[in-house]
């Protein structure tokens, strides 16, 4: 190896003397640097200066500061708390179905079973699409004269029969029933992989033992996949936090803001009614919420990862 | 691979054929409606169409203006790719081969955006965006695209980079080579792995993405196709087979992207997520 001529220290990593050439390298990060922060650091740091004053939106105006109002305000606020209740709706559904039947599809696509590549496209793609894109699709099919309640007719279901994105009891679950629906695929693919990991001499073992396919499931699939469920789980409540398409195409919050989210809700009060500070104020608790998920995400999954 | 036919098995089958229906029938539907007349959509919506309307392609794609906003995501997601492979690629090589001081903390100040959901910094961009007089900026959007999806491009890359073998890059500095040289001739050609999982989901997630668009980009002929596809609804809401032709044509690119590059978007997928 070579190497061993080029001073070398760290991990496998070249150590730079010459001050010019340090210089030099350190060009290369320049543009990525440059771009991140000013279009990523300088605006968060610019959203907690937003939350914190009151501003009509005009760039030149006055705003003046308003301490934490802003956030007392949003707490304060039913349509705030109404959009956290939709949000924990949101997560907790999600959470329920994405991962136990991703898990189901990933373990009946890895028996490579007739077709499986077939049922591994047809699942993973909406995951693909622009969410805009399948919220109007469903949209269509959920509308009054949609395709669904043509169905539930067909099959003598009238009774069903209802306006699904408008009536207040069915507009919300009707949402979070797409997002389900959008996102599996995802988690499925992902356990999918973790799942290739597992030694296939631990499962002949298993079989030659005469352990049943559903002991095995539960005795050597879960325990082994464990760090990688987990994760899913997190993933999916930080996902379903960060949801805004889906509802824009299909409800744009309606009716009467009853469907909204913190992401969609945020969008409506700064940009429709101009109310900057308490738009704002939102944008910082979606991602103080989607902060705390991740670090207790670390958290569990270093306990999970003890614990084997 | 042949094997039995146990109850267990039948049973999976069924269920797998369940979800395949609930997977299958919305797109179908779709596709089908959107070779139909408004009438049949209505009278007989699980029926196939009594003459297939490519009409209603042709109006989505002229009358619709989805021709110009197709082009405009093309561009805009492409140029997004481009300028993050350049920058984050740039950027790995220094962390993944130089010991310097700051390193460690330049790859947490980039993964730490990871964090950073986009609805939080709307308020400021769009003040940003109309303090700097960028409204309908087309540079402006790929920016933020790209520094929005730094902080993953850059980790997918720099961690490759770690595992690519040095003896190439060691003999070209030996023989005299500036780093840009290194990074030009030996890393980008040996990074090409990394850096087309990065361009697949860099540009699914540029022409998926509405937020941005919503905020400053207006002016109909540059709006990106999943902002277009909106705006079609809100102005033409009742069209619906052209409407539904406009959902085709949408999905049409992210689909033939998975189709052609399945491996790579689900392996990338799972090496992002599985690392973590």
């Amino acid at each position: 190896m070579l190497s061993g001529i080029l001073s070398e220290r760290g991990k496998n990593m070249l150590k730079i003397k010459s001050r010019k050439i340090k210089a030099g390298i350190m060009l290369f990060i320049v543009p990525a640097l440059l771009i991140y922060v000013v279009f990523q650091i300088i605006p968060i740091i610019g959203a907690v200066f937003f939350s914190l004053v009151d501003w009509n939106g005009i760039a030149g105006s006055d705003m003046t500061f308003v301490g934490l109002k802003n956030y007392i305000d949003a707490f304060h606020d039913p349509d705030v708390i109404l959009s956290l209740k939709n949000m924990a709706k949101m997560v907790i559904v999600s959470v329920l179905f994405h991962t136990p039947i991703a898990l189901l599809m990933a373990v009946a696509i890895n028996s490579k079973c007739r077709g499986y590549r077939v049922f591994k496209a047809l699942f993973f793609v909406p995951t693909v699409f622009p969410l805009t894109a399948v919220g109007l699709m469903w949209y269509f099919i959920f509308m009054p004269t949609g395709a669904f309640n043509a169905l539930l007719q067909t099959v003598g279901l009238d009774n069903l029969v209802t306006s699904w994105l408008v009536n207040e009891s069915t507009a919300m679950n009707t949402i979070v029933f797409v997002n389900v629906w959008a996102g599996v695929g995802y988690y499925m693919v992902i356990l999918l992989a973790g799942l290739t990991t597992i030694p296939e001499d631990l499962y002949e073992a298993a079989a030659i033992d005469g352990a049943s396919a559903v002991q095995r499931f539960f005795n050597i699939t879960i325990p082994n996949l464990k760090p990688i469920i987990s994760m899913c789980v997190m993933m999916d409540i930080i996902g379903s936090v960060k949801v805004f398409d889906l509802v824009f195409a299909m409800t744009q919050g309606g009716p009467n803001g009853l469907t909204n989210l913190p992401t969609t809700l945020m969008y409506n009060e700064a940009f429709k009614y101009s109310h900057y500070g308490l738009g704002s104020a939102i944008g910082i608790l979606i991602m103080v919420i989607c902060t705390v998920a991740t670090f207790a995400s670390n958290f569990v999954s270093a306990k999970v990862g003890k614990e084997d | 691979m042949k094997k039995k036919m146990t109850p267990g098995r039948g049973l999976m089958y069924v269920l797998l054929l369940v979800a395949a229906i609930i997977f299958a029938a919305p797109m179908l539907f779709t596709v089908v409606s959107s070779l139909k007349t408004k009438v049949e959509i209505f009278s007989e919506p699980f029926s196939l169409p009594d003459v297939i309307q490519w009409g209603n392609y042709v109006e989505a794609w002229t009358g619709a203006n989805m021709s110009v906003y197709f082009l405009n995501s093309i561009i805009q997601a492409g140029a997004t790719v481009i300028v993050l492979a350049i920058t984050s690629s740039m950027a790995a090589y220094v962390l993944s081969r130089f010991d310097f001081k700051c390193n460690k903390f330049l790859m947490l100040f980039f993964t730490l955006g990871m964090m950073v959901p986009m609805h939080t910094v709307l308020v400021p961009v769009s003040y940003m965006i109309s303090a700097l007089g960028l409204k309908n900026n087309i540079p402006a959007l790929i920016m933020i695209y790209t520094a929005f999806n730094l902080p993953f491009s850059i980790i997918v890359v720099t961690s490759f980079m770690k595992g690519v073998n040095k003896s190439l890059e060691e003999a070209a500095l030996l023989d005299g080579a500036s780093y840009f040289q290194i990074y030009k001739n030996v890393m980008l050609p040996m990074t090409v792995p990394a850096i087309s999982t990065i361009s697949i989901f860099n540009f699914l997630n540029a022409w998926n993405n509405i937020l941005f668009p919503l905020l400053f980009i207006n002016d109909k002929e540059l709006k990106p196709i999943a902002l277009g596809l909106l705006n079609f609804n809100g102005e033409r809401g009742s069209d619906y087979g052209p409407l539904m032709a406009a959902i085709v044509i949408t999905v049409a690119v992210p689909l033939i992207l998975y189709l052609l590059f399945q491996e790579k978007v689900e392996g990338g997928l799972a090496a992002g997520a599985v690392k973590e």
